[in-house]
């Protein structure tokens, strides 16, 4: 084959390859065409005419490049653009309307929630979940330390009562006392002084004259002195005191007073008074209550003392 | 005429060029939609994710294209644009249509008290 019947052959091909381009338009092209065609119809032409019109220029690119080359990768690439301006067409068109819906709506009272404030809102559920955890937080402590004030409470009350009890049993103590006292003085004298309580009782009554053996009459007696004791602090100590007149030698009064001292106080331990806490002394004549002068104010100074003092008190 | 015709041939098949760079616009246009689609959440909207994601493909593809002298890389640059801006439109169409759904039940419930 000649030079001449090559380029022949070769213009033939591209002649005719030219023109089957120029009839069958590419899938691309087709598509975006119907797609415009179809936009136009519709919501688009109204609510995005803009969008539309640009569309409709991307598509022109491409039917010229169409018309002029035919089904080119360039061709494709216009009509693909296109198909994707008209889909954006219609999205917006689409779009527009919902935002009218929303106006129509809120000219009539509604509150619209508009998406850009989803994330607001979102945030603020976070921060109200936030507020109701801490809320149950600061309940359940509440709760607790609620509980813990009940209990305390309780505990307090179970103080007070206890401390009621004790206070009601003191004074149950105190009015025992006070009636054995009571009873005490008609048989004895009674008087407080710098050592304590002092239980006088007449030797006369206890004794008969220079013995130490106590008389039946006594023992009644020093039973009632032994109550008043008992109903006494358990922290008191006792010193029993013998004393005589100053008739006789102090040789036989030393002796007679310790021993109707320790007499006495032998049988208030007999009758229940703790022994470590009560001693007995004598005292012979040497702390009288008045002269000697007389008979009577030597009967007064026979006497035996019971004395209740405080823990420290202890015997002269 | 042969001339032509072998020049028109020649003109048919690629040229032969070292580079032919995106311009600078194109560029900066493509890569601003696709950030756009992403801020706006086109990725949770599975229509607006396909074409973020073509978007970038063909962003990929046209600078390959660019710096091989494919003078073709202009018109890809712009597929990844125009796909780019369809996934905006397309995540703020769901984002719109739902506050759009929500405002037509308010209102009919503001109708409905409004006429017991």
């Amino acid at each position: 084959m000649t030079t001449r019947d090559m380029n022949l052959t070769a213009t033939i091909a591209l002649a005719s390859l030219m023109s089957a381009c120029a009839t069958v338009a590419p899938p691309q092209l087709v598509e975006a065409r119907n797609a415009y065609a179809a936009s136009s119809n519709g919501l688009a032409a109204k609510l995005t005419p803009t969008e539309l019109y640009e569309a409709k220029k991307a598509l022109d690119k491409a039917n010229v490049e169409f018309d002029n080359h035919g089904d080119t990768l360039e061709c494709r690439d216009y009509a693909y653009i296109a198909q994707r301006k008209v889909e954006l067409t219609d999205t917006k068109a689409r779009t527009e309307l919902d935002r009218q819906t929303i106006a129509e709506a809120s000219k009539a009272g509604v509150v619209v929630r508009d998406s850009q404030v989803k994330a607001t809102q979102a945030a603020l559920a976070v921060s109200r979940n936030q507020i109701k955890e801490e809320r149950r937080d600061n309940e359940a402590m509440t709760n607790d330390l609620r509980a813990i004030n009940t209990a305390q409470s309780k505990d307090l009350q179970t103080t007070v009562t206890q401390l009621e009890a004790e206070k009601q049993a003191r004074v149950a103590a105190e009015t025992k006392l006070t009636g054995a006292m009571n009873d005490l003085k008609a048989i004895a004298a009674v008087k407080d002084d710098a050592r304590g309580v002092v239980i006088t009782l007449s030797g006369s009554v206890l004794f008969a004259s220079g013995k130490y053996e106590l008389l039946n009459t006594a023992m009644t007696k020093l039973d009632q002195v032994a109550e008043a004791i008992k109903a006494q602090d358990d922290d008191k100590r006792m010193v029993v005191e013998g004393h005589t007149d100053n008739r006789g030698a102090d040789s036989i009064n030393q002796p007679l007073s310790l021993n109707r001292a320790t007499a006495v106080r032998n049988y208030l331990v007999s009758r229940g008074v703790e022994s470590e806490k009560i001693t007995a002394v004598g005292m012979s004549s040497s702390k009288p209550v008045t002269d000697n002068k007389t008979a009577e104010n030597r009967a007064n100074n026979r006497r035996v003392e019971i004395v209740i003092g405080s823990p420290g008190l202890s015997s002269r | 005429m042969t001339n032509k015709v072998v020049t028109a041939l020649a003109a048919l098949g690629l040229a032969g060029c070292a580079s032919a760079p995106i311009p600078v616009y194109q560029l900066e246009r493509a890569q601003s939609s696709i950030r756009g689609a992403e801020e706006i959440g086109a990725r949770s909207v599975p229509a607006a994710a396909l074409h973020l994601q073509l978007a970038k493909d063909e962003t990929e593809t046209a600078q390959s294209m660019a710096s091989k002298g494919d003078i073709r890389s202009v018109l890809v640059m712009a597929r990844a644009e125009s796909d780019a801006e369809l996934a905006i439109g397309l995540a703020r169409e769901v984002a719109v249509h739902s506050d759009a759904v929500r405002a037509t039940e308010d209102l009919k419930a503001v109708r409905a008290r409004g006429n017991p």
